[in-house]
């Protein structure tokens, strides 16, 4: 194994592009990465892709094969992956793969993503019977996925005492950070108020605490220490980088299961927190060393419960640092200093890709408008649908 | 009626008893895992004999936490006058925690860890099958124990 470095990164702006094919957005995403790491697409000599099951792909979820058809045939492996909302971890993870391994010198990985309107259908070929658990969430009692989210802040409630002025002021960070960041799609600043005279989506959760989908795309070039010059920035190595899949008897109200069977000694959100215990384990740093965590925050709850999950400081803590400026971006732990799902919306398969970009940037300190200062070392956290989790962590 | 059984928005998932009504999920004769609704294997990974035999579930539990649904969820949810629900998530025992509609109780009653019991209610009219049921949840002794409440 040897050591793996981020070359360089790209992101479309978020937001709703009708007037351009997933394919372009992608296109667009590596242009910008290629240029950042100052390389050519006949630099590429592999490149992973995250599945979309909503565009492109020719249908098959070849996300990879489709983009060099379109911008670069040059006969480069082409693996596409699927993982949901945490698919651009796993392409990263397998571009990761093919650099450390020694295979090749430099892999790129994308995920681009336009998200259909309203209610993301069921995909063709599912069972309408009670072996399909979105089906039976459905016809039994309508939960949507807020609701899912909503149980597990109520709960945090109950257990920490968690106002609804603490849940909406993590709305609010995210707008502030995100008010400096031109890729962020919502970058107005929102008040308490605000958000508490959002519509109510799922008590305790408003509209305003919980992130819309948006179109977007982004790459991240990884490679060996050979191509780090070619940027002319600092050179950033990966230091941790790992997936995982969830644990039988994790407490987590998993979308989109009915039911479970809860285990006391299991984590809860199991396919993270082991993806990020396994980045910790490989980077040998731990949660005192992150200046700043990029993770998913579908919901205002995810930001204060997941860095408690994660071991950054004692379940019910969070409430405390959020109110006490510590998860600012000048804070303690810089708290998606991006402006995260939220202000972004999420591009499902580009989102975990677009953590590690801005990680990137913010640890060379081109995060112009929303810098974190000083920051040297870096995490992202990110789920997904069937109990993926991925993380990664970056280091200068 | 009374005696009719019931067309449920799902087959394999509830049915009636004596007793009132039960839902049907798996216990693994290996480990002695009990799951809901009913799988096809046991997911411990300590478990080598993965044996699911079909089980009922407790009728009674408590509320581990709740939420309510604000909007009209996508049509594949069929209910008649729909408005705004609870959904809870009710602890059954041996680690089984289930989401149902509750049903019986208003916003302001609703406490974390009061008892709640299993019940039966239409969601919907269909032109062909009649009368749907789904199963709720109610505060204990809210409805008679056959559950069939209307
Ligand atoms: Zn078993």
């Amino acid at each position: 194994m040897r050591p793996v470095y981020a070359l360089g990164a790209g992101a479309h702006p978020w937001g709703k592009w009708p007037d351009k094919p997933q394919v372009q957005l992608a296109s667009e995403a590596m242009d910008e990465a290629l240029a950042d790491a100052g390389l050519r697409w006949s630099d590429v000599q592999g490149l992973a892709a995250a599945s979309s099951r909503f565009e492109g792909g020719m249908g098959w979820g070849l996300h990879a094969n489709e983009l060099v058809q379109t911008v670069a045939e040059q006969g480069i492996p082409c693996i596409n992956v699927g993982g949901a909302c945490a698919a651009g971890a796993i392409a990263l993870q397998t571009a990761y793969a093919l650099v450390s391994s020694g295979q090749y010198d430099v892999v790129a990985a994308v995920g681009a993503e336009r998200m259909p309107k309203g209610f993301i259908p069921r995909p063709p070929g599912s069972a309408d019977d009670r072996t399909d658990d979105d089906y039976l969430r459905w016809v039994t009692m309508g939960a949507t996925n807020p609701a899912y989210w909503a149980i597990e802040a109520r709960r945090r409630q109950h257990d920490h005492g968690t106002s609804d002025q603490t849940l909406a002021r993590a709305s609010t960070l995210m707008r502030r950070n995100a008010s400096g960041n031109r890729r962020a799609r919502y970058r107005d600043p929102i008040s308490e108020d605000d958000v508490l005279a959002s519509p109510m989506v799922a008590d305790p959760l408003h509209l305003l605490q919980i992130c819309p989908v948006s179109d977007g795309a982004s790459a991240v070039i990884l490679g060996s220490e050979d191509f780090v010059a070619r940027s002319g920035k600092p050179g950033v190595r990966v230091a941790g980088c790992a997936i995982g899949s969830g644990q039988f008897g994790d407490p987590a109200r998993r979308i989109p299961t009915i039911a479970s069977t809860v285990r006391d000694d299991v984590s809860h959100t199991s396919e993270v927190t082991g993806a990020v215990s396994r980045a910790f384990e490989m980077a040998g740093v731990g949660p005192e060393d992150i200046d700043l965590l990029e993770m998913a925050d579908n919901t205002a709850w995810h930001l204060l419960a997941w860095p408690e999950l994660f071991g950054f400081y004692e379940p019910g803590k969070g409430d405390w640092m959020l109110e006490q400026g510590k998860l600012s971006i000048d804070g303690d732990l810089a708290l998606n200093p991006s402006g995260g799902f939220l202000s972004f919306g999420e591009a499902t398969t580009a989102q975990a890709l677009l953590q590690v970009s801005e990680v990137l940037w913010q640890l060379r300190g081109q995060a112009e408008g929303h810098q974190v200062p000083d920051a040297k070392v870096g995490m992202t956290a990110v789920l997904g649908l069937g109990a993926n989790g991925g993380s990664v962590i970056l280091t200068r | 009626m009374g005696h009719e059984v019931p067309e449920f928005v799902v087959d394999g998932l509830v049915e009636q008893t004596p007793e009132g009504p039960r839902l049907i999920g798996t216990r693994c004769a290996g480990c002695n895992t009990l799951y809901f609704p009913q799988k096809s294997s046991c997911a411990n990974p300590g478990c080598d004999e993965k044996s699911p035999q079909p089980a009922h579930l407790p009728a009674a539990g408590t509320l581990y936490s709740y939420t309510i649904q604000r909007y009209q969820p996508p049509s594949l949810f069929r209910i008649d006058d729909w408005q705004p629900y609870i959904i809870g998530l009710v602890e059954l025992g041996e680690g089984v925690r289930v989401m149902a509609m509750l049903t019986g109780i208003e916003e302001d009653q609703l406490r974390i860890g009061m008892d709640l019991q299993l019940v039966t209610q239409p969601l919907y009219t269909d032109s062909e099958k009649g009368e749907v049921r789904t199963f709720k949840f109610a505060p204990t002794g809210k409805f008679a124990p056959a559950g069939e409440s209307a």
